[in-house]
């Protein structure tokens, strides 16, 4: 049994299990609410229910107040839902967000191509009126014989409605992968929910971008640059990439094309680590390396988009906060489903999204 | 239908609500208004990007507040009414608040009037309203906290001269001297030594164990005013973390500075912790937790999580910190010998620990304790029974910094003590570890000028050189002070217990 939570202003509705804690149900969803003690005697979480009944469980008198509870208060890390709530957080509204309504589909596998020795390319047509996202955004696939769904994110521009682009690295051993890479033939079927996910270009702000992105991390920040560039967006666009080696470079012509194609497009790739054939001039570093190469280790006054694997997400917000580019100004694909159940590593409440 | 307006968010209600209260003075200029928020070195390009680590308005904080007090002092009275003292767990237990009164109370005093000077320091108006809550939130507590221990006054010895020994006890100069090191520096600097080191990083070190050590010895009155703090303390906290992220991100050449006073404070606020830590293994007759255990938790996880964190802006754990750690199997033991030996001129009690309590020391600290505290209190408790019980006959050799004594031993030798000292202008200077030595040598024109208790009691300027003189200037009666067992506290709660034992009152005459 579980209920829904609608989070104002944001707009976006999750799921809470019956005695899933209202705070751990929206972290895990990706949305960033103020908290601090975890058990009810701090009050930082303290969010407004305005539609809907919860449980206030063990909050303490002190950090709730009476009157707190008569306006409809509640501390979100103690709270449980008796209903479907609607709650506003102190959090930022986004201008940028489309807020578009979640849905279901159903897609036709129309092409599978090896885009790397280990990673798919699987295109799908939806028929109709297609669908709307937001370029970086995500879905969810349904995959025949696996419980839980997978996120993915759609690696075509949101100009293409009627056909949606997957890339699918293999991960050894995990059973929806290999479903996607063994089984999975043109002509089949396959039902999944979108659009999902925070990850999408600022329009409204003025910055140069920095994509940097790595591995099988590439799906969003193709269609976040296709959808820039073929919408005539004139500002700065970086796109820094890495892979390990030129087998799992891809894209890279389509890329070239496009920085030759747009002046204001410019295309960084290194290898960490070239295989012994390889025919490369470039650079041989990690992805935050080239970067700080490229921008000498300066990021301020840019807005960046960072997508691949965590230790490359990690190293590359050091690099850009180092070169002072902060938190507001970073922009991280979270997917989170049912899947993601192990427990985050231990940090600090210092940062909000990272 | 008239399409209903949209609803504001909690940050636009706020804005429309506070917007135009500030202004750029142009009588004086604001360097004059505000003369003290850039001698530090501390550059801020745009207060504007002061991101309010809570949206409080004053309506909003006054009807808060003031529920919070309507429900402390219902239970306030309630404790006074129930004759709650008899509930404590031990008599002993009563010293653990006796620390907290004579100790920290009067901290909580000197928070309030930093955080004023903050209300008015800064030019930044968002910073300032928060330290001007904080203010407020600061003289509450050290109000309730006065209120919640007059009880305990009424019935045992050592609370009631707290506000002079503040200022005349030479063991209280160490929670003292932290606090007037942090106001004597400049605003930046205070609000990083208070907001941040000291109430985000080292918070739960001081909180968990006296709140949840109330709470385990059956102290109503103490728990529920921990409650009713640390509701605000979240605010505080956010404070702490905002001041740090926004003072990195304004400018790059603020990191440098901001690295050397998490050095100083972090090293500060874990010497005068060490305090709190001996009271956790020493004064709670019933234990929450060791200090071992909660130097684990609190600093090496989550203390170094925050540190991985804060990594990011290019700031490095504070200088010293595998030192502190080294010294968790020790620390308390160290301090529990000195305050033993030194009781008789404090306002507090001490005693060895009984065998029960010794094999949990033992558990929670190995070998080290057996093989040198434990028999040294076995040596003392000897003594005490045939009539000789231990006291040292002059007063101790303070560190110049953080004016703890000088009985901590070097961090990889347990059997050695640190004595280090710095000459400055003429003058040698004992520090009590690399830590205080360091925090010396940054500012030694400001720490030479400390008033070092012990030497100003020698040198008959606090009512005489004597010991009897002494606790004549503090207003300290002799059976306040030295052994627990005997003493006009531990007589009484002996008597107590004899009477909850017999059978109480007689069958009304029919």
């Amino acid at each position: 049994m579980s209920y829904q939570a609608t989070i104002e202003p944001l707009g976006e509705t999750i799921e809470v299990e019956e005695d899933q804690k209202l705070l751990d149900a929206a972290l895990r969803a990706g949305i960033w609410l103020p908290y601090a003690c975890n058990h009810g005697v701090c009050g930082t979480c303290k969010v407004e229910v305005l539609e809907g009944d919860v449980d206030h469980n063990e909050a303490s008198a002190f950090a709730l107040m009476d009157v707190e509870r008569d306006e409809g208060k509640t501390l979100a890390c103690c709270a449980t839902l008796l209903s479907d709530i609607v709650m506003e957080a102190d959090i930022e509204e986004e201008e940028d967000a489309l807020n578009l309504s979640v849905e279901d589909f159903v897609g036709t596998v129309t092409k599978i191509e090896d885009l790397t020795p280990t990673v798919k390319g699987i295109w799908l047509e939806i028929p109709g009126d297609g669908i709307e996202f937001q370029a970086g955004q995500y879905l969810n696939l349904n995959i025949p014989g696996v419980e839980i769904p997978r996120a993915f994110s759609l690696a075509n521009p949101p100009s293409e409605k009627n056909v949606i682009e997957l890339n699918v690295r293999h991960v050894e051993g995990g059973q929806a992968t290999t479903y996607l890479h063994e089984q999975l033939s043109t002509g089949d079927k396959l039902t999944f929910t979108a659009p999902l996910g925070r990850f999408f270009v600022r329009k409204s702000a003025p910055e140069p971008i920095i994509f940097l992105a790595g591995g099988s991390g590439l799906s969003s920040p193709k269609s976040m640059i296709i959808d820039l560039l073929e919408n005539g967006d004139e500002r700065e666009t970086t796109l820094v990439y890495g892979a390990r080696n030129q087998s799992e470079l891809y894209y890279f012509r389509l890329f070239t094309r496009l920085a030759e194609e747009y002046d204001n497009f410019h295309y960084l790739t290194a290898l960490s680590d070239p295989a012994a054939g390889d025919d490369w001039e470039g650079a041989r570093c990690f992805v935050h390396e080239l970067a700080e190469q490229r921008f000498d280790k300066h990021f301020e006054g840019h807005k960046a988009y960072l997508c691949g694997p965590p230790p490359m997400i990690d190293s590359c917000i050091t690099s850009l906060m180092r070169g002072r580019l902060f938190e507001e100004h970073i922009f991280m694909e979270n997917f989170f489903t049912a899947a993601d159940s192990g427990k985050p590593a231990r940090r600090s409440a210092l940062f909000k999204k990272f | 239908m008239a399409e209903k307006p949209k609803r504001l968010n909690l940050n636009q209600k706020y804005q429309l609500m506070t917007r135009g209260l500030d202004w750029e003075t142009t009588y004086q200029s604001m360097d004059e208004v505000f003369p003290y928020d850039r001698y530090e070195g501390i550059k801020i390009k745009d207060w504007d990007k002061w991101q309010d680590p809570f949206r409080l308005t004053m309506d909003a904080y006054w009807k808060y507040q003031a529920e919070k007090e309507r429900k402390l002092y219902a239970i306030l009275d309630s404790v006074a009414q129930n004759n709650s003292q008899l509930n404590i767990s031990d008599g002993r237990y009563m010293n653990a608040v006796k620390i907290w009164m004579q100790g920290v109370t009067p901290l909580e005093y000197a928070a309030f009037r930093g955080f004023a000077m903050l209300g008015r320091g800064f030019r930044g108006a968002g910073a300032r309203v928060a330290c001007q809550f904080q203010s407020i939130d600061e003289m509450r507590h050290y109000q309730t906290q006065v209120h919640a221990f007059s009880h305990y006054n009424k019935y045992f010895n050592g609370f009631n001269q707290y506000s002079r020994i503040r200022d005349r006890a030479w063991y209280l100069s160490i929670p003292k001297s932290y606090f007037e090191d942090a106001v004597s520096a400049g605003p930046f600097e205070l609000i990083t030594a208070i907001s941040f080191s000291f109430e985000y990083v080292l918070t739960n070190l001081l909180f968990m164990p006296f709140v949840s050590g109330a709470a385990y010895n059956g102290d109503m009155a103490t728990t529920t005013f921990g409650f009713s703090a640390q509701s605000d303390e979240s605010r505080h906290m956010t404070l702490g973390l905002e001041i740090i992220k926004f003072m990195l991100e304004q400018h790059e050449d603020n990191l440098p500075i901001v690295q050397e006073w998490l050095d100083k404070w972090f090293w500060r606020g874990y010497r005068l912790l060490g305090l709190v830590g001996t009271m956790m293994d020493y004064m709670l007759p019933k234990k929450v937790m060791s200090w071992r255990q909660a130097w684990e938790i609190y600093w090496e996880d989550n203390g170094m999580a925050l540190f991985n964190d804060l990594a990011r802006y290019g700031l490095r754990p504070p200088k010293h910190h595998e030192a502190a750690t080294k010294e968790k199997y020790r620390i308390t033991h160290e301090f529990w010998s000195t305050i033993y030996q030194f009781s008789h001129a404090t306002a507090l009690y001490t005693w060895i620990p009984t065998t029960e309590e010794l094999d949990w020391l033992s558990a929670e600290y190995g070998e080290l304790f057996d093989t040198v505290y434990r028999p040294r209190y076995e040596y003392w408790q000897e003594l005490h029974e045939k009539g000789e019980r231990f006291f040292q006959k002059r007063l101790p050799v303070v560190c110049n910094v953080c004016q703890i004594p000088i009985f901590h031993t070097m961090p990889d030798d347990p059997l050695m003590n640190c004595c280090l000292v710095s000459e400055y202008k003429g003058t040698k200077h004992q520090m009590c570890s690399q830590g205080c030595l360091d925090i010396f040598n940054r500012e030694p024109e400001k720490y030479c000028q400390a008033y070092i208790p012990p030497q100003q009691i020698y040198q008959g300027n606090c009512g005489g050189a004597s010991l009897e003189d002494y606790r004549k200037w503090l207003h300290i009666k002799d059976e306040e002070t030295g052994e627990y067992y005997g003493s006009e506290d531990h007589v009484m709660w002996e008597q107590w217990q004899a009477q909850a034992a017999k059978p109480t009152g007689v069958a009304p005459a029919s």
